[in-house]
């Protein structure tokens, strides 16, 4: 059920072997044809390929919403890198009216990159619910943000969706009198030089980190939700930042809402389509100017930023290009040695304490292609095999290792409990798209022939020893009674 | 001559060049870190002074009811000035955690910030090493803001009130369970049970000692034989017959093996046993019995 079919043999191949079985001359022929057959699939296989290797796994069209076309050429290296990558860019305005998500109730687009209007909000097309609606329908977002003017109130609502948080004003930037670039911003301290991110937690896979500096100009903070496992920080600010209004002279001590590492630059959200949303902080960092900016953080060296590869890794990450996991064969079977015919391969029912082994094959995408997913070292894959409830939650190890995928498998013994069980790996991970398998089976107890026979327990050999002394009893008794003569002499004494 | 027209730039040069060398740097003087417990007077509890180069020595207690009181003067260079930024950062190695209160400043740098628990995140709670507090002053422009770490604060707290928990849900493999498996049935001793199985089948010798106590005996059975030898030994074949088709039932047949068999059996057992009982019934009647 969950195998997938064999392979067909490759087409080259039949055709040498049909071209063999011909008479000579009509064989060269079908050689000719088949030749020119095989450079056509040749050719259509290198078109396919060459697509597939410049896509993301979800979609190539991209909208990029922007104000005005004048401000698109400030970005031109990013669209660049994004068509190099095989994406289909169109460009919009907010205020245009053939701007639409959704065509005949389907996604118009797979990608989204809203970059802060000049206006407030918007405009009609863009509304928190349209914005909602396709992220509903596996469309991804980025959402970039300025701290060069105050975001509108139709943005911070729509953030507000998601559990992310903007200051009250919605006019702060972020203030790092320790990080900043010395050669931009030696006056009023609003460059951020911050190094790359590394992996959220010891038990994430990292995809934001590298070498180098990112320069952050002007970054409009976020601040989280605690109670939602869906966003996470990709880029936090340093323990000495804050934010404060540029307008207003010195902040007070009321004014300041939130200080270092809880506010965030960057922040992502999956949400459990596994539909992804990023928010970047400073939209001036995807500018041409500080791809290839030289900043000097104080008392540093003068350095490149490597806000270039940064972008690529953000906006590959939030297009379904990295953290992408899929699910290849998912077998499960009774323990045995060596090979498991087809016929015994997922079996619909097992009985109570079977050994059993399930194994998963997981691949990840890595930019254009799949390898083989590999668990980062404090996490774990895990089986769990549930009625209701887990009776078994176990860690899946790497058994195999296939060129795109890595097969992960278990051995245990079915719980002593009836019933309708089901194999679950429920693997959801920060950066990580959602892994839901769930496949039932039924487990019965002992058949009435697979108890140990009753000899075989030691306490029941009383109660069998008394049985079998009752037919021997029996049969001397049948004996006794038919051919026993009277005993004369004693039944006359004793009457 | 020369040498002058050549010191003279140079001079300049250098004289143009030290203000900016030793740029104003961010600091502070008159500070005291105060922990002033609930009730007492204004210069009840702990107090003590430090400075930007001496940093306490001693961490800080710092009790539930407890108000924290830092109070210092910023300074930019050596003058009084209110900065941008004046914090108290607490910062917990381990765990990365920080967070900052600002100052409130006057114009003429004066600045104080006073805490509670309660104002505490919750992780800092339960931190089992005293937290790092640092003072971070700042401003715009060139001078050089100032960021050391300058006492240890140990949040201590009273054990018995509870502190509601600060889980939050996230994502991550979960504990691991492994079903607990019912015990497997288990016997008594072997020797008891063979001490019974013994006591058992002693009741066979037993029966047999009382039968022949009463004067059982076979002194029929050539008379029998004699007379109906055939329903005789088939009567008594089909009975052991039936009792080892039991046997097999009890070992190796399933119910539609043995029903027919034992019908067979039985059949015969019928039949034979009329014709043998007959013969014990002649006995009877011949004043034998």
């Amino acid at each position: 059920m969950y195998n997938f079919p064999s392979p067909p043999p490759p087409p080259h191949l039949c055709h040498s072997f049909f071209a063999s079985s011909y008479s000579i001359p009509e064989a060269q022929s079908a050689r000719r044809n088949s030749f020119m057959m095989r450079w056509c699939l040749a050719l259509l296989l290198c078109c396919f390929l060459a697509v597939v290797n410049a896509l993301s796994s979800s979609g190539s069209r991209l909208l990029v919403v922007l104000d005005e076309s004048a401000e698109k050429s400030a970005y031109s290296t990013l669209w660049s890198d994004l068509k190099e990558r095989g994406y289909d860019i169109s460009f919009e305005t907010p205020k245009s009216n053939s701007l639409s998500l959704f065509q005949h109730g389907e996604r118009a687009y797979d990608h989204l990159l809203i970059l802060p209007p000049k206006s407030k909000g918007l405009g009609p097309n863009l509304t928190p619910k349209n914005v909602l609606d396709f992220m509903g329908q596996d469309g991804n977002i980025i959402l970039a943000l300025s701290g060069k003017s105050s975001t509108s109130s139709a943005i911070s609502s729509l953030l507000l969706e998601f559990d992310i948080h903007l200051s009250n004003d919605r006019s702060a930037v972020v203030i790092d009198h320790f990080n900043y670039d010395t050669v931009s911003a030696a006056e009023k301290h609003d460059v951020l030089l911050l190094n790359r991110p590394e992996a959220l937690r010891s038990d994430v896979k990292a995809f934001f980190d590298g070498e180098g500096v990112l320069a952050l100009p002007r970054v409009a903070p976020q601040t989280l939700g605690n109670t939602s496992p869906l966003v996470s920080p990709v880029l936090q600010a340093p323990a000495t930042a804050y934010a404060y209004n540029p307008k207003e002279e010195i902040p007070s001590a009321e004014d300041i809402e939130a200080t270092g590492s809880q506010l965030n630059i960057v922040s992502a959200l999956q949400s459990r389509n596994s539909a992804r949303l990023t928010i970047l902080g400073s939209v001036e960092a995807l500018e041409d100017k500080w791809f290839s900016a030289s900043v000097k953080a104080p008392n540093g060296k003068k350095i490149s930023t490597a806000n270039r590869e940064f972008a690529k890794q953000l906006t590959a990450w939030t297009f379904k290009e990295t953290g992408v996991l899929k699910v290849g064969k998912v077998e499960h079977h009774l323990a045995t040695d060596g090979e498991v015919s087809a016929d015994d391969l997922n079996p619909t029912i097992y009985r109570i304490k079977n050994e059993t082994v399930f194994s998963i094959e997981l691949s990840e995408y890595a930019y254009d292609k799949w390898v083989p997913y590999e668990v980062p070292a404090g996490d774990e894959l895990q089986l769990e095999f549930t009625m209701l409830s887990p009776f078994h939650r176990l860690a899946l190890q790497p058994t195999k290792k296939t060129e795109t995928s890595t097969i992960y498998s278990v051995q245990f013994v079915t719980p002593d409990q009836h019933g309708i069980f089901s194999f679950r790996v429920n693997y959801k991970r920060p950066f990580l798209t959602n892994i839901e398998e769930k496949h039932e089976v039924t487990v019965r107890h002992f058949a009435h022939d697979e108890y140990p026979r009753s000899w075989a327990i030691s306490g029941g050999w009383v109660w069998i020893a008394g049985l079998w002394s009752v037919i021997g009893g029996f049969l001397a008794f049948v004996i006794v009674w038919l051919y026993s003569a009277p005993a004369a002499d004693k039944t006359k004494k004793m009457q | 001559m020369h040498l002058w027209q050549a010191t003279v730039p140079f001079c300049l040069l250098a004289s143009a060049a030290i203000p900016t060398a030793a740029a104003a740097a961010w600091g502070f003087t008159d500070a005291t870190v105060a922990v002033q417990p609930k009730g007492a007077g204004i210069n009840g509890g702990y107090k003590e002074s430090f400075s930007s180069s001496k940093p306490l020595g001693n961490p800080v207690a710092f009790t539930g009811a407890d108000t924290l009181r830092v109070t210092l003067t910023t300074q930019e260079g050596s003058s009084a000035k209110r900065p941008h930024q004046a914090f108290l950062l607490l910062k917990d190695g381990h765990t990365g955690l920080d967070i900052s209160y600002p100052f409130t400043v006057k114009e003429n740098g004066k600045s104080r910030v006073e805490l509670t628990q309660k104002e505490l995140p919750l992780q800092f709670l339960t931190l089992p090493e005293p937290i790092d507090a640092r003072i971070v002053i700042g401003g715009f422009g060139s001078s050089d803001a100032y960021d050391h770490s300058v006492f240890k604060l140990a949040v201590e707290r009273d054990v018995n009130i509870p502190i509601p928990t600060a889980e939050a849900p996230r994502y991550g493999k979960l504990p691991e369970i492994h079903h607990t498996f019912k015990d497997d049935p288990t016997n008594p001793p072997i020797i008891i049970t063979l001490a019974f199985v013994g006591a058992v089948l002693a009741a066979l010798p037993v029966l047999a000692g009382l039968w022949l106590f009463l004067g059982v005996n076979l002194s029929h059975l050539p008379a029998a034989l004699k007379s109906a030898p055939v329903p005789h030994a088939i009567f008594l074949a089909s009975l052991t017959a039936i009792e080892g088709i039991f046997f097999l039932y009890y070992t190796s047949w399933n119910l539609f093996q043995i029903l027919p068999a034992v019908a067979a059996a039985g059949a015969v057992a019928f039949v034979s046993g009329s014709r043998a009982l007959g013969e014990v019934q002649g006995r009877r009647f011949a004043g034998l019995r």
